[in-house]
């Protein structure tokens, strides 16, 4: 794949956890030049999907930004690790859905940007059924 | 480019206002001078507009300045018209054709001078619109700036930084359980038989009150176009258009009062309905006990007590702001049928309230909402179905950590409870 991208790997392939519990990974930046990258954003966050307009929150975030002086090396992964909060749990009801993510994006040089998602599950909550009031 | 237009827009008409009301007055108080003139013709000077004849008093002077004579009409320096021929005609009154006067004049251009001069505070009033302009579109622009080039993570955590910081009344940091409302209004009231009376969602006199000033507002504004439509008829030249345009308004209103009068028969006839909490927040898989009482003078035909769930999602759909709710969860806790309720015996009873392992905690966000309530549904022989809510917030289930747990309650009273058929029940703890 040329065009860049961002892969995120939970450590021990994890993909539910307990509120708490700590979430480890890491992630790579590929198919760009190194030159390019102004800006690296980290975020562990969580956001509502469904019928409503959506809501954001972010659990943690860590920026690194050559402007600031800090070094942004793309030969080896990048590390996040962060303990997960009591609430909110993942949820997948009917008009309300609530979805934890790792999100990184890559700022380029021109004001080009490069997202990369990776979901988890915080808690394991049964999905919700419409019921007749 | 909204708030930008929005800025201009509040510029340009600060802009106006000061070149048409303030600067002029200003210069009348301080540029102008004071000199003889006598009054030749006075009259009330009128102007058509879509609201009417609009008038103005206006006074010929004649004086001489710099060697020359000036005759012109004038009163004040704007020179506006307005409704009100009476108080225009009353200013005139005050003048006398033929004698002399102090008017002012500008120095630098004689033909131009006023009878009166001072300023009108009123106008500063005028200057709401346009300042509201530019604070609406500063603000905009001032925001906008500030998160040029931002992320919408990095705005979020710019964002969340404080509130972490607050701690709510019993003492535990609100990001201690993000996104789960707090319960201080809901533990706020201790119970007569348990340890929380909880609140009902919405106050049956602020419904009242509410429905009664939206039927007030809604008709007093109908009755005005209503009485208009009917005199054209009486005349004799109906407005078929004002009738047309009035009749479903006219619906609207007459529905609210109906509306307003169930609200009142329901408020006054269905007496007080409390619900009593062994402890609060409630979490899955825990077992608590509720109290209930119902007073009032009914015959039921069933009183029902309910746990329900609902999500609430607001979205916006064009320039409309809409919410959806669905219910994901319902469980009857209590129920009993065919029984009376004498007015001063309330019906009391004691129930169970197991919440069910595996459920959503509560949750609010700007535009998502799952929320817990304690629904008590009476069905009353000759009355609509009646119900009231009573929120409750559930919190995630026990971590192990013992985080989740309460750390204050109010001490459980004592009490046997009566239940209408005269058999008196002593509570379990």
């Amino acid at each position: 794949m040329n065009e860049p991208h961002v892969t995120i790997r939970f450590d021990g392939n994890g993909r539910v956890y307990r509120p708490g519990e700590i979430l480890s990974g890491e992630y790579r930046i590929n198919a760009v030049d190194p030159r390019e990258v102004k800006a690296v954003e980290v975020s562990v966050l969580w956001r509502t999907e469904g019928k409503g307009d959506e809501d954001l929150a972010v659990h943690d975030f860590r920026r690194l930004s050559r402007d600031a002086g800090e070094e942004i090396d793309l030969l080896r992964p990048g590390r996040f690790k962060t303990k997960l909060p009591n609430s909110p749990l993942s949820y997948h009801g009917v008009i309300v859905k609530i979805r934890w993510c790792v999100r990184v994006r890559v700022f380029l040089a021109r004001g080009k940007e490069v997202v990369g998602e990776a979901s988890f599950r915080l808690g394991d909550l049964p999905a919700a059924k419409a019921v007749s009031s | 480019m909204f708030f930008a237009a929005f800025f201009l827009l509040g510029l340009a008409g600060l802009a106006a206002i000061f070149a048409t009301l303030v600067v002029p007055e200003w210069r009348v108080n301080h540029v102008f001078v004071r000199h003889p003139c006598i009054v030749r013709d006075k009259r009330v000077a009128e102007a058509r507009s879509e609201d009417g004849t609009l008038y103005r008093p206006e006074l010929q002077i004649e004086y001489e300045f710099g060697g020359q004579r000036h005759r012109i009409w004038t009163y004040d320096i704007r020179g506006a018209f307005s409704s009100g021929q009476r108080e225009k005609q009353a200013i005139l009154d005050q003048f006398v054709v033929g004698q002399q006067y102090d008017c002012w004049l500008n120095p630098h251009n004689p033909s131009e001078a006023v009878l009166v001069r001072g300023y009108s505070w009123w106008l500063w009033l005028s200057f709401i619109v346009p300042v509201s302009f530019i604070l609406i579109g500063g603000g905009g622009l001032i925001y906008t700036a500030l998160t040029w080039g931002k992320s919408a993570e990095r705005r979020a955590a710019m964002a969340q930084r404080v509130p972490k910081l607050n701690l709510d009344g019993l003492g535990r940091v609100k990001g201690e359980f993000p996104s789960i409302p707090l319960d201080a209004h809901i533990t706020n009231s201790p119970g007569t038989t348990l340890a929380f009376r909880l609140p009902a969602d919405v106050s049956p006199a602020w419904a009242l009150l509410a429905t009664l000033v939206a039927c007030l507002f809604w008709n007093g504004v109908v009755s005005g176009l209503a009485v208009s439509a009917v005199r054209s008829h009486l005349e004799g030249r109906p407005d078929w258009f004002l009738t047309c345009f009035v009749i479903p308004f006219l619906i609207v209103g007459i529905g609210l009062i109906v509306f307003f009068l169930r609200q009142l028969v329901v408020a006054t006839g269905i007496g007080p309905t409390l619900v009593e909490i062994s402890d609060h927040p409630i979490q899955p898989g825990k077992t608590y006990r509720l109290f209930l009482s119902q007073a009032g003078r009914l015959r039921l035909n069933s009183l029902e007590l309910l746990l329900v769930c609902d999500e609430e999602a607001t979205y916006r759909q064009g320039t409309d702001t809409r919410v959806e709710s669905r219910r994901v969860y319902q469980q009857q806790i209590f129920r009993r049928e065919r029984f009376e309720v004498r007015r001063g015996v309330p019906f009391e009873a004691e129930c169970e309230l197991v919440v069910p392992p595996g459920v959503m905690h509560s949750f609010k966000s700007e535009h998502n909402e799952i929320s817990w309530k304690l629904m008590v549904r009476i069905d009353a022989a000759g009355w609509p179905v009646y119900e009231r809510c009573f929120p409750v917030i559930v919190y995630p289930g026990r971590l192990g950590n013992g985080k989740n747990e309460r750390r204050f309650r109010f001490p459980a009273p004592q009490k046997a409870v009566k239940e209408p058929d005269g058999v008196v029940k002593e509570p379990e703890r």
